[in-house]
This record gives C-alpha cells, structure tokens and sequence, in this order.
C-alpha cells in the first residue's frame, strides 16, 4: 500500500515537473513584463497601467508579470529587466520617463526582446519603441467642465514637473476653460513629485486657501481630491475615474486606457512585426478619454463636451488650433493653424490664462 | 518587581559577531516564512530566488557588488564620523554633490583620454562632498551647531540643486524639453571588471581597506577615537578636537561624494535627481550594523547589497514590493538586533533602574 502511494506520488511528482518544463522551455510564446514606476495602488497612473495589464492579458492570454515602485536614473530598472529575461519573458514594457536610456541600451543588448517604453522620445525603429497617448485631448473637454463650475474663476492645477507632457496638459485645460469661461485663470503649483500624497494635498490647499474653488491635477495620487471634497470645493482628477475617492467634489477625469495598446504590442512581439516606431494614440483610438461627468452638472455642459469631443474625434476640432496667444499676450498659434506634433512634444510656452512660471 | 534589562558584557560572545549574526539571520528569515506563507508565497522558492539572484553566479555578485559600492562608501562616510562621535546624516547630499562635481567635469572633459577624465571626475565628486560637508564641519566646530540637523538639512538642499541644474542650466538641447542633463560621454565611464561588476568594486575596497586601517592602526586613528569618547580625555592629551572635527567631517563628506561619482561614472548613464536612490540613509544603517568600524562596512555592505539585490528579484516572481521591503527589513533588523544581544546580555534586576545601553557613540 504504501509503496504504491510512493509510486503514485512519483508519477505525480514527475508529471508536474514535465509540465513545468514545457512550460518555460515553449519560448514561442510572448511573456509580457511591466516595470512600474509606482505602487499598482495608487488608483492614479500605475493603476491605470497595471488595468491596461490585466485587460490585455485576459485578451491575448499571455502570461504577464509585474513588478512596482522601480525608481528612475538607478540601476534598479536594469536589474529587473534582466531578471525578467533570464526567466524567459520576452516584451518588455517601461512605464516611467526616466527608464528610457536603460530601455534604449538593453534594447541593443538583447536584439531579440521588445522594449516599449511609456513616455519619452527615443525608439530605434527594430526593437525598441514609444508609446504614448494624446491626453490634450481629453484634457481640453475637462477644461470645458472645470470652466463651467468655477465660480470664482481661479482654477488651482497641482502639477508635477514642468516638462513637455505637463506643460501640454495644463495647455490644453486651459484652453477648454477658456472656452465656456473666458475671465477664468488657472494657477499652477509645481511639486516635484509624481507620487507623494502629502505634498500633493498641501499645495491644493494651498490653491484652495487662495480662492480656488475647483482644483485639477497632474499628480498620480488622489491627496488633492481629498482636499477639495473637505474643502466643499470641486476636482478634476487624473489618469482613472476617481470618483470613489471623493464623491462630492469629482467632476470628471481625462483617463488612460492602455488595454488596447497593451494588446496590440502583445500582439505584434508574438507574430513579430513589432517596429520599434512613434505611437501617440488619441481618444479615436480609444488610448486616451474622459471619465464620466458628475450627475450634478448641467445637461448643457455636458452637451456642449460630447460635441467637442466628437469633433475632436473625427478631426474636425483640434484643442491647439489657432488663434491661441502665449502667456504673455504674444500670438502663439496664428488663427487658421494647428500645432505640429513635433511642437506639441517639445511644448515649453504657456498660454493666456495660465497663471505660473515653467519652473 | 523584577525588570530584564540589557547589561553591557564583560567579555563579547565567543565567536561574537558572526555566530550573533547568523543566530539573527536564522530568526529573521523563521518570522519571514510567516510573511510569506501570509501572502501566499512559497518560502523555500521566494528564499531560493532571493539567493539565487544575489550570489547564485559570477552575474549576480556581479550585481550585487555593484550594489554594495554605494552602500560601502555611504557607510564608510558614517562610519568615518561616527568613530569619533559625530552623525553624518547627510550622505544622501553628498553623493548629489560628489556626482554634480564628477558631472561636471565629465561636461568640460568629453575630449580628455579615459582614465585621465574618470580620475578627474572622481577627484572632483570627493571635492564636492566634502565642500558639501564643510558647512556643517565649521559650524560644529567654531560654535557647536549640532551636525546632525545640518547635515540632514542639506541633503535637501543637494538633491534641489540637481533638480534646478537638470531642468535648467545642464538640460541636454537634444531632449526634447525633457529634464535631462547630457549623457555621459563613453570615456567617463569606469571600466567593467567582469559581468555587470565596475572597477568601482575594487576603488571602493581600496577606500574602505585605507580608512580600515588609518582609524584602528595609526596615531591619528588613534586620536580619532579617543576624541571620540572623551572630550575632555582629548583635550588633556593636546588633541585640538576643532581641528579633528573639521578633518573628519570634511574627509567624511569626501568619502560620499566618492560615492556619487562613482555611481555616476559606474551605473548611471547622466546625472540624475534619482542618482543617490536612498544610499546615504542606508549608509546610516550600514554603519551601525559594522558598530561604526570603518573595517566592517565592506562585509556588511555585501550583505546590505545581497538583501536589497535579493529582495527585489523576488518581487519578479509576484511578491509584492511592501512585503519584499518588509523582508528585507525583518533581515537587517535581525542582524542588527544580534549584533546588540552579541555585546549585552538580559540581567533580571530588582527595582526600577532601568540602564539602557549606549550605542558605543556619544554624540
């Protein structure tokens, strides 16, 4: 008896390794690593990513992994990457600006793995590209909605860091506030961080204290949110519906929804077209969109949004079409132009309305 | 009413440190199974995988001695201080400020040969920290301001002032607006010993083994720690304890600095505001764990290096980076708490004197 329980035992034993070695020894497959550079709870940018993770993996049914809170300009992202190699996964995916030079030397040294880095400007047309989406255009029909619930006319924008990304996004805001709201300004406060609730919640109350009566962001937690709701004020939040969070004061979002574009590199690295070009997806493509407007805003408002945003969709609008004037009253788009992408990338002008200095 | 306390023992353990060491490693990784098994994670696999990824092959010490360079020479930079009684808490700063020196000259000497512009950029990231550290050197020594506030304070001051540099006057043209200083040119990076591994590995043995040395063998180390335990000793003795502390600050911010460039030319690709990744607060850990003998911080900085390298390969087979911390921590925690129990031993007393025991440094 029990040398047949041994017996049995073995056979088991024996056939769970071979279909662990099957496993990991079928290298035609895709093995999808994300390397984040947040904490995968922090319902705002990693969130949104590590979402767009499991929405491709439920579609392509390939095996992904993860790993979070991966600092930039260390050698850490180098590290886990190889680590995610040398167990086979084949695509990997870099969410955070500051990975890029990793990204872009590891691509050569491993021809034969995908690198697609989030944000950034470097691809090298084989193995190694960028993605990233068109978030001035929801941005833009969040500004119409900021634009209509201010009462005070000054918007506070808590932002992180004045780069291109940003400046863009605070651009484009502003822009939409003008629209429905021309009198109203949107003051910006830099914190110098992605991800650091406390200093997020302190400069909204900040702009708050200051007569602020509804508060966006470009922050990747919810702290600034949290301020506004005790604050009786409203908020525009950022990278997902973060209504949960503070239901009174939630207006709506401009949202990322990389399930598709996930899906789409998945794959292209399985059957190997994979280019290693430029991808900037817009809300036609679904990458990018607003989150639902909150209940209480009026139905005009809402009208006026879901116009713009079909004609962003179809072309017919485009958020930095001219005449738009700079900061400083100067003509930065000439009425009857459109910005290029290139100047859209490398954005270092604020316009009119904006309130704040690049730094 | 009986009360434990910690007495101070007449002798240290037999075989001390290492047996007390690995009493706490044994301890450390017994309360992790409870973590893992917790989060549902297989123990013995998580383990194997954290050794494997840290010292399983030549690639991954080379991976981790590259990580126990900083660690090191971070808490070297501690322990340098501390030997005489000083906190240097502001090593995080000072590598910021030894690499804005090694950057610097690596902007101005991309034609120079190799070797030439890799010796100046770390000549130039020692001087960095140590300018860094000669604030807080002279207010302590001139009026007795307590380093530690300024030390720490400027680490802040340190990290701004790359921020400032990256995204204004050193943004690289090329990068799109982006917050980028320049790359680094290919001559001023240090040469690769073998795998991953940089001869930063051998500089920073070097360093430490020097310092080893000077404190626990020469006059002056000698000096050092007499000042470190009894100012008034010092005095009596005709050591001038102003001079002492301005030295050992100075040479102390020096040796993080040598961090920061070494970091730079070794690991990074151009400076950046994440260069200095936490290695000066882990300096602080690594000192007391080496009890503040520059001759110990090279062991434990391996073992610093091996648990951090460990702990975050197993975060790529699905442990979550919280519980991976929190392992690392209960190990470092473990080590450190064996190396107390190796020094003192529980004493039931009777009555309410309770004696807590010193860490060895006055402050």
């Amino acid at each position: 008896m029990r040398r047949s329980l041994f017996g049995l035992l073995a056979v088991v034993l024996g056939l769970s390794l071979v279909a662990a070695s099957c496993g990991s020894d079928d290298d035609s497959s895709t093995k999808a690593a994300f390397i984040y550079v947040g904490p995968v709870g922090d319902a705002g940018w990693t969130y949104a990513h590590d979402q767009g993770r499991l929405a491709a993996a439920a579609e392509t049914g390939v095996e992904t992994a993860f790993v979070e809170t991966v600092p930039e300009g260390t050698a850490d992202f180098g590290n886990y990457a190889r680590d995610f190699i040398e167990q086979g996964f084949n695509l990997i995916i870099g969410t955070s600006f500051g990975y890029m030079d990793d990204m872009e030397a590891l691509a050569e040294e491993f021809p034969d793995v995908v690198f697609d880095h989030v944000s950034g400007y470097k691809a090298n047309g084989t193995n190694f590209g960028n993605t990233f989406g068109r978030m001035y255009e929801p941005r833009y029909l969040s500004g119409m909605v900021a634009g209509s619930a201010t009462s005070s006319d000054l918007i506070g924008y808590v932002a992180a860091f004045p780069i291109p990304e940003v400046i863009r996004g605070i651009n484009a805001f502003t822009l939409g506030v003008r629209e429905v709201n021309p009198d109203a300004q949107v003051e910006v406060v830099w914190t110098s961080t992605w991800f650091d609730p406390v200093v997020e919640g302190d400069s909204a109350q900040a702009m708050l204290d200051k007569g602020a009566d509804v508060i966006a962001m470009h922050q990747d937690s919810t702290a600034a949110g949290e301020k506004a709701e005790a604050a009786g004020a409203r908020w525009v939040a950022y990278n997902s519906d973060m209504s949960a969070h503070a239901p009174a004061a939630h207006l709506t979002a401009p949202v990322w929804n990389w399930g598709p574009r996930y899906t789409e590199i998945i794959g292209q690295a399985t059957d190997g077209t994979y280019e290693g070009g430029y991808y900037w997806g817009s809300m036609a493509d679904g990458v990018v969109d607003l989150a639902p407007i909150a209940a209480d805003v009026d139905a005009a408002v809402k009208a006026a949004v879901a116009e713009r945003k079909q004609q962003i969709i179809d072309g017919s609008f485009h958020p930095f079409q001219g005449p738009i004037n700079a900061q400083d009253g100067s003509v930065y788009v000439a009425a009857g132009d459109v910005l290029d992408d290139g100047t859209m990338l490398s954005m270092d002008v604020f316009v009119e309305g904006v309130i704040g200095s690049l730094g | 009413m009986r009360w434990p306390v910690l007495a101070r023992r007449d002798q240290v353990l037999r075989g001390g440190q290492p047996l007390a060491f690995g009493v706490g490693l044994v301890v450390a990784l017994a309360v992790g199974v409870f973590l893992l098994l917790g989060s549902g994670h297989d123990p013995l696999r998580v383990y194997a995988r954290m050794f494997d990824a840290s010292l399983g092959d030549p690639r991954a010490w080379s991976v981790t001695l590259n990580r126990a360079v900083p660690l090191g020479l971070a808490g070297l930079a501690v322990a340098v201080a501390g030997s005489m009684g000083l906190w240097n808490i502001g090593a995080e700063g000072q590598i910021m400020a030894g690499a804005m020196g090694a950057a610097w000259v690596a902007r101005i000497g991309g034609g120079w040969p190799g070797p030439v512009l890799v010796t100046a950029m770390l000549a130039a990231a020692v001087v960095g920290g140590g300018l860094l550290a000669l604030g807080p050197a002279i207010a302590r020594a001139r009026i007795g301001v307590n380093e530690i506030i300024t030390t720490l304070m400027l680490n802040e001051v340190a990290i701004r002032l790359v921020q400032w540099l990256v995204h204004g006057r050193w943004k690289d043209p090329g990068s799109h607006n982006f917050p980028l200083a320049p790359m680094l040119p290919d001559n001023g990076r240090l040469p690769t010993l073998f795998e991953r591994a940089h001869l930063g590995v051998v500089l920073a043995g070097i360093v430490i083994a020097l310092f080893g040395l000077a404190v626990s063998r020469t006059a002056w180390g000698y000096e050092l720690r007499v000042a470190g335990s009894s100012g008034a000793t010092a005095r009596y003795a005709g050591i001038s304890l102003k001079r002492k502390i301005l030295t050992v600050m100075v040479l102390s911010g020096g040796v993080a600095g040598f961090a920061g460039g070494v970091e730079l030319s070794g690991n990074a690709d151009r400076i950046t505001e994440g260069l200095s990744n936490g290695f000066g607060f882990a300096g602080i850990i690594v000192a007391a764990l080496a009890l503040m003998r520059p001759s110990g911080v090279a062991a434990v900085a391996l073992l610093f290096g091996a648990v951090q390298i460990g702990g975050q390969s197993i975060q790529t087979m699905g442990v979550s980076s919280s519980v991976s911390t929190i392992l690392q921590a209960l190990i470092l925690f473990g080590a450190i708490a064996a190396g107390v129990l190796g020094r003192y031993r529980i004493q039931m007393v009777a009555g309410d004197t309770v004696e807590t025991p010193s860490t060895g440094v006055e402050s």
